[in-house]
């Protein structure tokens, strides 16, 4: 994995030579048909699977074939390259024909796509990409035809995002797999799909999406500028371009949405925001983001608003939970135990009394044991994973407690904030709420509430400083747009809402 | 990164020097109190008390301890020359840092009461850690240690107990806030909620203790129950009452209990002279009817309603006779009164209110009301 950080060609000692074949790269194919093959050849060497062959029309203009084994419909290959070359003959014969590949591509290979390439790049390229390339002597161009097979797999259900209304469609590794789902949403010919290619050795498709007139060119100006600059051998997953292209790395917030929903994106593409989908990935990048979006569920629209704006303030709630709850469980047992109930304070202090450690102590090795929990459980094979949950669940809960090394109150606390980090819906927005416990949870116990006091603030000012793509990441609330308070204090009722685009 | 990180430090830095940063106590260094009592000892010594709870005796605790049950509570008492003093004595018998924060209840012997507890309530007002909203209670014939140790039924200590009891009995909660308030207002004479012990040292809820403000905070007497019941709902601290009442003509006790109690006081002036007129509302329901009426009937309903209000129109007229008479103080806040409506007049009157006020002519109203006459139409002995 090391590949993906640094670059390959400052240390070649001990290495293969990355650019043995780099002088021929660059050229055009030649007239001469064996040496293009002899080119082809030292790209290509030392790779069984890549395929010469070599054929004879009418025995006598030499054809070569080459692509990747594997990569390749062979059937079509076969029915629709082979047959028509060998069996079917020249019309006119030979001598007849000005240019093969000419007669080629319009007379015998019409159900094919083809496309003549000369330049030696772009034709290695392509036949790594499981299109066939057909060299015919005497011609300085190959023909390209797109026979490609790759495996791939089915359309399933999204186990990142789940929900309970709406399509259970999510995207697959297969870029042409994911647009087409997405331009079954949004059948308008308003929506563009810009391909380009990132990463020196994957060469990895990546395709920019957004409906024109809808998006904000500057922000579309900016995403396929800031991938555009991407300089890297691997592009692996759409994890590694988020990284790249968003603006602030060393924020804990996320300043691109992701999502494995075809109709997710959709709606974002709608709301005028850009996608980027990777090939190879599942998963979409949706820019801009903002905070709020953070908390929406892809469910949200769809159901009943006065439920989901009922759910919306839980989700409230629950986030500011998981990141204070241990704190200002700590700044008020430690520093404020007069403004705690006196009969909850009692039992706190009833429920502490036999507890070793101090109540910082305790909460940091709880809180440390869970996201332990938590990162064990994503690991392990399925056929573990209950017996984490079950251990855990032992260790965590029930045997630290009569142990007397937890108290049972922070049993409560840290679980009640683990919870509350997954009530929201996007899992990698839960993340910083999860993080930032940890410093919130030192300077509370340290400074009492104070300490809590000065941590919400840093982070308000950080996400006010926040911007994703040019949007302030809280908006609208900061800054206010009073029209769009509707959708984040409430779910605003269809009925009530003006859709500007509702009239041609 | 660094110059944040640097900035970061910088801002944290003032921290430790702000005050009541690092105060860090965690609930283990705490000895709650829940309780404190003021007295004077035989030899007219000051004596504090103090009820500390025993966390591992309280609910929760139990179960983690195993073995027997232990003591929730505790009653520690010092003597001192001021209670600052001898709660600093209790501290050297505890191990845990005293902690007010969760007082619940200040009890005030009767001894010292009598003396008068201006003086001694100071620290109460003063003290950031002290809690101004704890009940102040007197302790009537007795002692607040013997009230403190009695073990109550249902809570972990009398402090809670009597709290819930203040309650349940229909009395809203008077803090201790709202006693400083009374203290040092001009037209009102705080009224304290008493706690008397019986021969064997039960506690039981008793009336109201009279003060004399204007003469360091001291006793004058006591209201028995009934009486109490009418001060409170004369000064807005009821919010349900039962009444019973015998009415002649039906030959029979009604008790009726009344859940929505208003009260309004309207100070007159007539040639230089105040009158105030104090009505009394109330709304409720017929709990029992040991007569021959039947409150289904009209008729016979609005007999037994004038019956009892008249009835109960005689007891508080009574009341403010004797309060005028016997105490001489206005307990009742007719002066608070005086002086929202006539704030100019107030100003001449303030200073001699108390000879004005048993002077004063109060005339009293009671209107009672039966909004439901209960699920059955008459007694089951009916003739």
């Amino acid at each position: 994995m090391m590949v993906l950080f640094g670059n390959t060609q400052q240390n070649n000692e001990g290495k293969t030579n990355l650019n043995l074949s780099a002088e021929n790269m660059d050229k055009n194919i030649g007239k001469n048909i064996l040496e293009n093959e002899e080119t082809f050849k030292k790209i290509f060497n030392r790779s069984s699977d890549i395929m010469f062959r070599e054929i004879k029309i009418q025995g006598k203009t030499k054809l070569i074939l080459i692509y990747v084994d594997g990569m390749v419909n062979t059937d079509i290959v076969i029915s629709n390259i082979l047959e028509p070359l060998m069996y079917a003959g020249l019309p006119q014969g030979l001598g007849a024909v000005d240019s093969v590949s000419e007669m080629l591509e319009q007379d015998r290979f019409t159900v094919l796509q083809t496309k003549k390439v000369s330049s030696v790049n772009d034709i290695s390229e392509s036949i790594l990409k499981g299109n066939l390339a057909l060299f015919i002597d005497g011609e300085s161009i190959a023909l390209l035809a797109d026979v490609k097979k790759i495996e791939t797999r089915s359309i399933q259900e999204s186990s990142l995002e789940p929900a309970l209304r709406g399509s259970r469609e999510s995207f697959t590794e297969n870029l042409r797999t994911n647009t087409t789902l997405i331009r079954r949403i949004i059948a308008s010919p308003n929506l563009k799909v810009e391909e380009l290619k990132i990463g020196k050795l994957t060469r990895t498709d990546v395709a920019v999406v957004y409906i024109e007139g809808v998006a904000s060119i500057s922000v579309l100006d900016e995403v396929v500028n800031r991938i555009k600059k991407i300089q890297m051998d691997g592009v692996l997953e759409s994890g590694i371009i988020e990284e790249s292209i968003e603006e602030n790395h060393f924020s804990p917030f996320p300043q691109i949405m992701n999502s494995e929903r075809p109709d997710v994106v959709a709606a974002g593409l709608i709301e005028g925001r850009v996608a980027i989908l990777t090939n190879g990935s599942p998963v979409a990048l949706v820019a801009p983001m903002t905070f709020w979006g953070g908390v929406q569920a892809p469910d949200d629209y769809h159901q009943r608003f006065l439920f989901v704006t009922m759910i919306r303030w839980v989700r409230y709630i629950f986030t500011i939970f998981s990141v204070l709850l241990p704190s200002l469980y700590i700044a008020l047992t430690n520093f404020h135990p007069e403004m705690v109930p006196p009969n909850l304070m009692l039992n706190i202090a009833a429920l502490r009394e036999r507890a070793p450690f101090p109540t910082m102590i305790e909460l940091l090795l709880m809180e440390f044991m869970f996201e332990g929990l938590q990162e064990a459980g994503i690991r392990l094979p399925k056929q573990i994973g209950p017996l984490v949950s079950i251990v855990g669940a032992l260790v965590i809960g029930e045997s630290a407690v009569s142990a007397g090394i937890i108290s049972a109150p922070i049993v409560i606390v840290v679980s009640a904030a683990g919870i509350a980090s997954f009530i929201i819906p996007r899992y990698s927005f839960g993340f910083p709420l999860r993080m930032l416990r940890f410093p919130l949870l030192i300077l509370s116990g340290i400074f009492g509430l104070l300490g809590t006091a000065i941590g919400i603030c840093t982070i308000f000012i950080h996400l006010l400083h926040l911007h994703s793509f040019g949007t302030p990441y809280l908006s609208p609330v900061a800054p206010l747009n009073k029209r769009g308070l509707k959708d984040v204090l409430l779910r605003w009722p269809r009925r009530l809402a003006k859709n500007e685009r509702d009239q041609p | 990164m660094m110059r944040t990180a640097k900035l970061c430090l910088l801002f944290l830095l003032p921290l430790w020097l702000t005050t009541g940063c690092w105060n860090l106590k965690e609930p283990d260094q705490l000895s709650f109190v829940t309780g404190n009592g003021l007295d004077l000892t035989e030899d007219g010594k000051l004596e504090a008390s103090t009820l500390v709870v025993v966390p591992t005796g309280v609910a929760g605790g139990g179960q983690i301890s195993g073995g027997g049950k232990k003591e929730s509570f505790h009653v520690i008492s010092a003597t001192g020359a001021n209670v600052t003093e001898a709660i600093v004595k209790i501290q050297a018998k505890l191990s845990r840092v005293v902690f007010q924060g969760h007082r619940d209840i200040v009890l005030v012997g009767q001894k010292l009461a009598k003396q008068g507890m201006g003086e001694t309530f100071d620290p109460f007002i003063r003290n950031a850690q002290s809690h101004i909203v704890s009940l102040v209670f007197v302790v009537k014939n007795g002692n607040p240690k013997d009230v403190f140790s009695n073990e109550p039924m249902f809570e972990p200590n009398i402090s809670i107990a009597l709290e819930k009891e203040q309650k349940a009995l229909g009395f809203k909660p008077y803090l201790s806030r709202e006693f400083i308030a009374d203290v040092m207002s001009d037209g009102i004479q705080p009224l304290l909620p008493a706690v008397s012990l019986n021969s064997t040292k039960h506690f039981s809820y008793s009336g109201f203790a009279i003060l004399n403000k204007d003469d360091g905070v001291k006793l004058v007497g006591f209201l028995n129950r009934k009486d109490s019941y009418y001060a409170a709902w004369m000064t807005d601290r009821l919010t349900s009452l039962t009444l019973t009442s015998f009415v002649p003509k039906g030959d029979g006790n009604v008790s009726l209990r009344l859940e929505k109690l208003g009260r309004r006081i309207r100070v007159k002036k007539v040639d230089e002279r105040i009158q105030i007129s104090v009505h009394l509302k109330g709304e409720g329901t017929i709990m029992e009817n040991n007569t021959n009426l039947d409150p289904s009937k009209r008729k016979d309903l609005l007999l037994i309603q004038d019956e009892l209000s008249h009835k109960t129109q005689k007891s508080v007229q009574l009341l403010v006779k004797k309060v005028q008479k016997k105490y001489k103080i206005d307990i009742f806040g007719f002066g608070e009164s005086v002086h929202q409506q006539y704030p100019q007049k107030w100003k001449t009157l303030k200073k001699n209110w108390t000879k004005i006020f048993p002077t004063v002519d109060v005339s009293v109203k009671v209107d009672l009301q039966i909004n439901d006459p209960g699920i059955t139409n008459s007694s089951l002995n009916k003739p």
